[in-house]
């Protein structure tokens, strides 16, 4: 009762007469989705829109909206759940009263769902006295208070450079960083000096790899590669080494082709040709254009704008204001594309195409002279082999291939592997004449190889032209439903792209998306990236789901602090170093990783970050960490991906022989390079990152899990490259005290060093030696939890 | 850390919890504990094993006639001109029931009455990486959940010292690891690769060099440190939930082998299964261990017989009678020793055994003699479960090119095989992009259940 009249008197207080309250209640929780977006064909934003039963004035009961409220109706609305008692008996009486309009219409006001606002900067608030470094941790502050929760102390300097040197390079720091840094403390120094590292770019660079679903590999049986797929990771690798600004970033990637005229900035349009595809099945070409068009689509809403607008490909979204209707409005603008080769030199492109030409006519002439040089000691060793066999395995060969009974054919193919020569087992009888006849062809060969380079090219997309195939959406029933042109979507103002000028060589429908998105103003660019950024180094973003900023996606912890830092982002020039910074100058970041007891029963998931988030190394930086603490890590950057030994049984499993699927490189020390150099294959993940959660590669993926499995236990502890690495480092570090420096970048405790001892003794009675006790030593600490997380 | 999180984190791979079973329980009571898929890697041919065409027979070496074959499209046949072919084999009415079964399978004949066909399966994939996909996970795009992937999820394992999804196969699946991969679920579902030997899981076995004794210092080491790394840490699980997986780990690393060792069965049992005759060793001693994997309490097994390497139903593009002979001698017996042994064991009741392939193979024929890959009508069985064998449902039409009575989806079949094991296919789900991501995306509704029980 007491309930009931708070909710009656708050609806009294409301402002303004019926139809107005009614229309704000409307427009709060229903024009998202029913004003412009037009979900369902239905608006109910504008006067005129509430005819056909869904508004009959003076009878709720007959009302459709009144019954789809009230749950009666075919769908509950809104989707998100049923409003509150005050709210519906307002709707009740203003329908009763005529469902009169009001006055001034608000239908004009944009849909309220807070992420499709524009950004406000807020008021920093007043809050982290003593505590706070910077505006962020007075938002954090802020929280923290309103839930009783106080921050923790800041970390000691070598948690501090360990957990900056992880989140900026993907690296630990050595020892020696240790030491000079506990000794000078100089924080803002250390961050600068990581901001700049080369491996900045590849530990972040590895993270958009992730959102775009890049892999050097199409999928599917074949699995073809996708040729110089690597240079558009290089290109993301050197983005973000130069700290190119995020909007010209997105617009390099989205409309390289049609905004930009130097080859490296349109190299960015690679960005939709690393993603799965399956080009080598044969009359499926049309379905596949519409999974790649889907890919794009998908892809994009997601990975640039936070939405998830793949659920509107089949209906109307159910949850977002994403009509089906702009589902393919997006689709559109990209359904003029092609692959495209984007030559980075122009001339040597060329030249390189000539030179390939000529390259192939000339092997023709090889291959002949090779097939013609090998055929009489084939025929030679066959016959021989064959007159050794039955009569009826004779006739079977003797027996054209279409005209073999079943028999013949099994028998054929049983024994053919036995009769037919090996090359090798060729070139061991030729003749004294023949032999130079190969070595001639052994040089011409290498004559025509013996430089052989990647082509100077880069993989990208651009327009068939200027005119686009037409978009439809799918009808009941049909593929081919109303026909729509391009555009954006309507929850975010929408617009139509026009159609480009007459001498335009594409439709430019891709730049004018590319700049509607990088535009300062679009409420979900700044937002979604800064939150990208944020999660990166929490373990956690502001907004949880950080791919979606929908009605289902999860609320922001802190909306001022999101908006503060997504302002902060676009005036400061997009710059991502500079988000960096401020964040990483933060007391927020700062913090221990102990959490208070009030934090663990209060805030389990830290969504409030009263301490640091202790998290486990991601699939790379384990690979990577032991490869930098055994000191054999490989900085060399760039360039084509390397295919490392692995075990027979390690590669069990591949959908292609693995002499073709894992052609190893040849230079062993290309295989101690960083993990985001190593080849990915779409059908086949490197065991050891694929049990330490490396995502599949085909769908884009914007937060990691994070799990454990005894799987990631038993890699760790009995791969060969562990034991490998372990052994390495055991040649070099032969006191205890080194192997801790070198594995953990500490010193041993006391009781640690008596443990070591008592280990190394006891396990060089078992393995006859040393430096295998040594090598049990490192191969633990390399399994440890100390090693394993960074706090 | 909350509940969901703790459990999450504490998945261990071969013990994943039931995750998904704890937030939405079945409303009916499960039929079958555990599932053993049989999947027949390339494409079995439907008119040539479990469907039974005598018009094919009757119009042997014509067209199609009238517009029959309009509308169908694989990658090497062309609808309009290719020859019908009758099936080479006789078929056989098996069992008590009578149900057909073609000479191909004369020891599964056997148990006909156990088997429930469906003979109106259909795909929109004829290409065997996009088909395996889609029956996998019901997309024939990658990167989504497997089936095994969602069972698990949904319901856990029994047996904490082994994988929950055991797969294995011949060393190469056409579509690659995603055809039991965990797609967007956290990788503790995902399948793991079974094989014979000392170390039938990856990284089993201790590191060439390391003696038992010593590995087991060295785990005694990780430990020791863990422990002392804890101590200031004790409230996060995560630690702790490592620290175990290196337990389990360990007692994994004398449980697997175990399993795999079957020197311990009778011969009479080998025997059941061929093992020791070579055309049926090798999937035989598969079978053998697929029992001996759910007796343990493993909740799904998944067996591919066939691969892209070597020995492959799919040979049948241009040889029908040899690839299919060789295979289905393969794996016949090895099959039919599986459900006698299951049955004597008492476990036939609780097991969910499934047949199926990525799609059948086209009624015309390819060249002069294979047949093409035809995902249009094709069949599958189930059995055990309680099902009611020596059935068929659906039917495909005259010359088995498209399914035509009681059409049945791989989402249907999903659905099926969901509700089999207490689980409702509508309410395991996973958010993932914004949805509730479902195994049966928003199909299902064809699912079969009752027809198979009642």
């Amino acid at each position: 009762m007491w309930k009931l009249l708070v909710l009656a008197t708050a609806a009294l207080a409301a402002e303004g007469d019926l139809p107005s309250r009614a229309q704000a209640i409307l427009r709060k929780n229903c024009y998202s989705c029913h004003g412009p977006a037009a979900m369902a064909g239905l608006r109910i934003d504008q006067p005129g829109d509430l005819a056909d039963g869904v508004v009959v004035p003076g009878k709720p009961e007959n009302s459709r909206l009144w019954l789809m409220m009230t749950g009666k109706g075919r769908a509950m609305m809104p989707p998100t759940g049923k409003l509150n008692a005050a709210d519906l008996s307002v709707i009740r009486e203003w329908i009763v009263a005529g469902a009169k309009w009001p006055a001034k219409s608000e239908a004009t006001k944009a849909p309220t769902w807070w992420s499709f606002q524009p950004v406000k900067p807020p008021a920093v608030p007043n809050s982290g006295q003593g505590w706070a470094r910077n505006p962020i941790d007075k938002f954090i502050a802020a929280k923290l208070n309103q839930n009783q929760l106080k921050p923790a102390a800041e970390a000691d300097r070598r948690t501090l450079l360990r957990r900056v040197s992880y989140d900026l390079t993907g690296l630990p720091p050595s020892a020696d960083q240790i030491k000079a840094f506990e000794g000078d403390g100089n924080y803002e120094a250390m961050l600068d000096r990581l901001l700049a590292s080369k491996h900045y770019g590849e530990k972040w660079g590895k993270h958009w790899l992730d959102l775009v679903r890049y892999g050097d590999t199409a999928g599917f049986e074949q699995d073809p590669y996708t040729l110089y797929a690597w240079r558009y990771r290089d290109y993301v690798i050197d983005s973000f080494n130069n700290d190119k600004p995020y909007n010209q970033f997105i617009k390099e990637q989205l409309a390289g082709d049609e905004l930009f005229e130097d080859p490296r900035q349109q190299q960015g349009t690679g960005y939709f040709a690393v993603g799965p595809n399956r080009d080598m099945l044969y009359k499926v070409e049309d379905i596949n254009r519409i999974e790649s068009l889907t890919d794009f689509t998908d892809t994009t809403s997601s990975v640039f704008l936070g939405l998830t607008a793949g659920c509107a490909r089949c209906h109307d979204h159910k949850y977002d204001p994403i009509p089906q209707r702009d589902y393919y409005r997006l689709q559109a603008v990209f359904a003029p594309y092609q692959k495209n080769r984007v030559f980075l030199h122009y001339n040597n492109g060329r030249s390189y195409d000539l030179g390939e030409v000529t390259r192939t006519f000339k092997l023709y002439d090889v291959g002949a002279e090779l097939a013609a040089l090998k055929k009489p000691y084939f025929d030679r060793i066959k016959a021989e082999r064959l007159a050794k066999l039955s009569p009826e395995i004779q006739q079977a060969f003797a027996v054209e291939e279409e005209k073999r009974t079943p028999i013949q054919k099994a028998l054929h193919d049983e024994h053919q592997r036995a009769v037919n020569p090996s090359d090798e087992q060729i070139w061991r009888i030729l003749s004294e004449d023949d032999k130079p006849k190969l070595e001639r062809l052994k040089s011409r060969l290498l004559a025509l190889y013996g430089n052989y380079v990647p082509g100077p090219f880069s993989p990208g997309i651009t327009d068939i032209g200027r005119e686009a195939p037409k978009t439809h959406v799918p009808g009941k029933g049909t593929p081919y439903g109303e026909e729509v042109g391009p555009g954006f979507f309507s929850a975010l103002g929408g617009g139509d792209i026009p159609a480009p000028p007459i001498d335009s060589l594409t439709t430019r429908r891709r730049s004018a998306l590319a700049e509607w998105i990088a535009r300062p103003d679009n409420p979900l660019t700044a937002r979604v990236m800064v939150n990208r950024v944020w999660q990166y180094h929490f373990g956690r973003g502001i907004i949880a789901t950080s791919s979606d900023y929908g009605m289902r996606g999860a609320p922001p912890s802190h909306p001022e602090l999101l908006d503060y830092l997504a302002d902060q982002f676009v005036r400061q020039g997009w710059s991502l170093k500079k988000l960096h910074r401020e964040i990483l100058l933060s007391a927020t970041y700062r913090q221990s990783a102990t959490a208070s007891p009030l934090a663990n029963e209060k805030d389990p998931d830290n969504a409030l970050l009263s301490h640091f988030t202790r998290r486990r190394l991601e699939a790379e930086e384990i690979r990577d960490a032991v490869l930098s603490t055994t000191g054999t890590l490989n900085t060399k950057m760039y360039g084509r991906p390397v295919v490392p030994q692995l075990s027979s049984e390690e590669l069990y499993g591949m959908s292609q022989p693995a002499a073709n699927a894992w052609p190893i490189t040849t230079d062993k020390s290309e295989h101690i390079r960083r993990s985001i150099y190593m080849l990915v294959k779409r059908t086949y993940r490197m065991p050891m990152l694929e049990v330490f959660d490396r995502p599949e590669g085909v769908l884009s993926c914007s937060r990691r899990e994070s799990s454990t499995t005894s799987t990631q236990s038993l890699n760790l502890l009995n791969s060969n490259f562990t034991i490998n690495q372990a052994e390495v480092l055991a040649g070099k570090a032969t006191t205890i005290d080194a192997i801790w420096q070198q594995t953990l970048q500490r010193a041993p405790q006391e009781s640690e060093l008596t443990m070591a001892k008592e280990f190394l003794a006891k396990q060089t009675q078992l393995l006859g030696n040393e430096l295998a006790a040594r090598r049990e030593l490192i191969r633990g600490l390399l399994n440890t939890n100390e090693f394993l997380y960074v706090e | 850390m909350n509940r969901r999180q703790f459990f999450l984190d504490s998945g261990r791979g071969f013990g994943a919890v039931a995750l998904a079973g704890m937030i939405a329980k079945a409303a009916e009571k499960a039929r079958a504990q555990r599932v053993i898929y049989l999947f027949m890697h390339g494409g079995v041919s439907h008119v040539d094993t479990f469907d039974p065409k005598p018009s094919l027979a009757k119009y042997d070496g014509q067209p199609l006639p009238g517009s029959f074959g309009q509308g169908l499209i694989t990658s090497r046949i062309d609808f309009r001109k290719a020859l019908m072919r009758g099936s080479p084999w006789n078929f056989t009415k098996a069992g008590k029931s009578g149900l057909e079964i073609s000479d191909l399978y004369p020891n599964l004949q056997r148990h006909a009455d156990k088997l429930a066909v469906v003979r109106s399966c259909y795909g929109d994939a004829f290409d065997h990486a996009p088909a395996i996909y889609l029956r996998a996970s019901g997309s024939q795009f990658p990167g989504r959940p497997s089936l095994g992937a969602w069972t698990v999820y949904g319901l856990g394992s029994e047996n904490k010292n082994l994988p929950s999804f055991v797969v294995m196969s011949d060393g190469a699946i056409k579509s690659g690891s995603g055809a039991y991969g965990s797609g967007y679920l956290p990788a503790v579902y995902q399948g793991t690769i079974f094989r014979g030997g000392q170390s039938p899981v990856l990284h089993l076995a201790n590191p060439q060099g390391v003696s038992a004794e010593s590995q087991k210092e060295t785990l005694d080491l990780i430990t020791r440190m863990n422990r002392r790394y804890s101590a200031s840490r004790e409230d996060d699980s995560t630690l702790e939930a490592r620290i175990a997986s290196y337990e389990l780990a360990y007692r994994m690393q004398s449980e697997a082998p175990d399993v795999v060792d079957i020197n311990k069965e009778s011969e009479a049992t080998k025997k059941l299964y061929g093992i020791g005759e070579p055309a049926t060793d090798d999937f035989g001693r598969k079978c053998l261990l697929a029992r001996r994997l759910v007796e343990r309490g493993v909740r799904f097994v998944q067996l591919y017989s066939g691969t892209n390497l070597g020995d492959d139903w799919d040979d049948a593009h241009n040889d029908l009678l040899g690839s299919h002979n060789k295979m289905a001698r393969k794996s016949d017996l090895p099959i039919a020793g599986l459900l006698a042994d299951l049955e004597g064991r008492g476990l036939l009741d609780s097991t969910l055994v499934v047949w199926s392939t990525e799609f059948g193979r086209t009624p015309l024929a390819e060249g002069k003699n294979g047949r093409d890959h035809h995902p249009y009508g094709f069949s599958m069985w189930m059995a055990g479960a309680g099902i009611k064998g020596g059935r068929a449902l659906g039917a495909t039409d005259e010359f088995g090119l498209r399914a035509v009575e009681e059409r049945k989806s791989v989402h249907d079949m999903h659905a099926t095989m969901f509700r089999m094991l207490g689980l409702d296919h509508t309410k395991v789900t996973y958010r993932f992009q914004g949805r509730d991501q479902r195994l049966t995306d928003v199909h299902g509704e064809g699912e079969f259940t009752p027809w198979l029980t009642t």
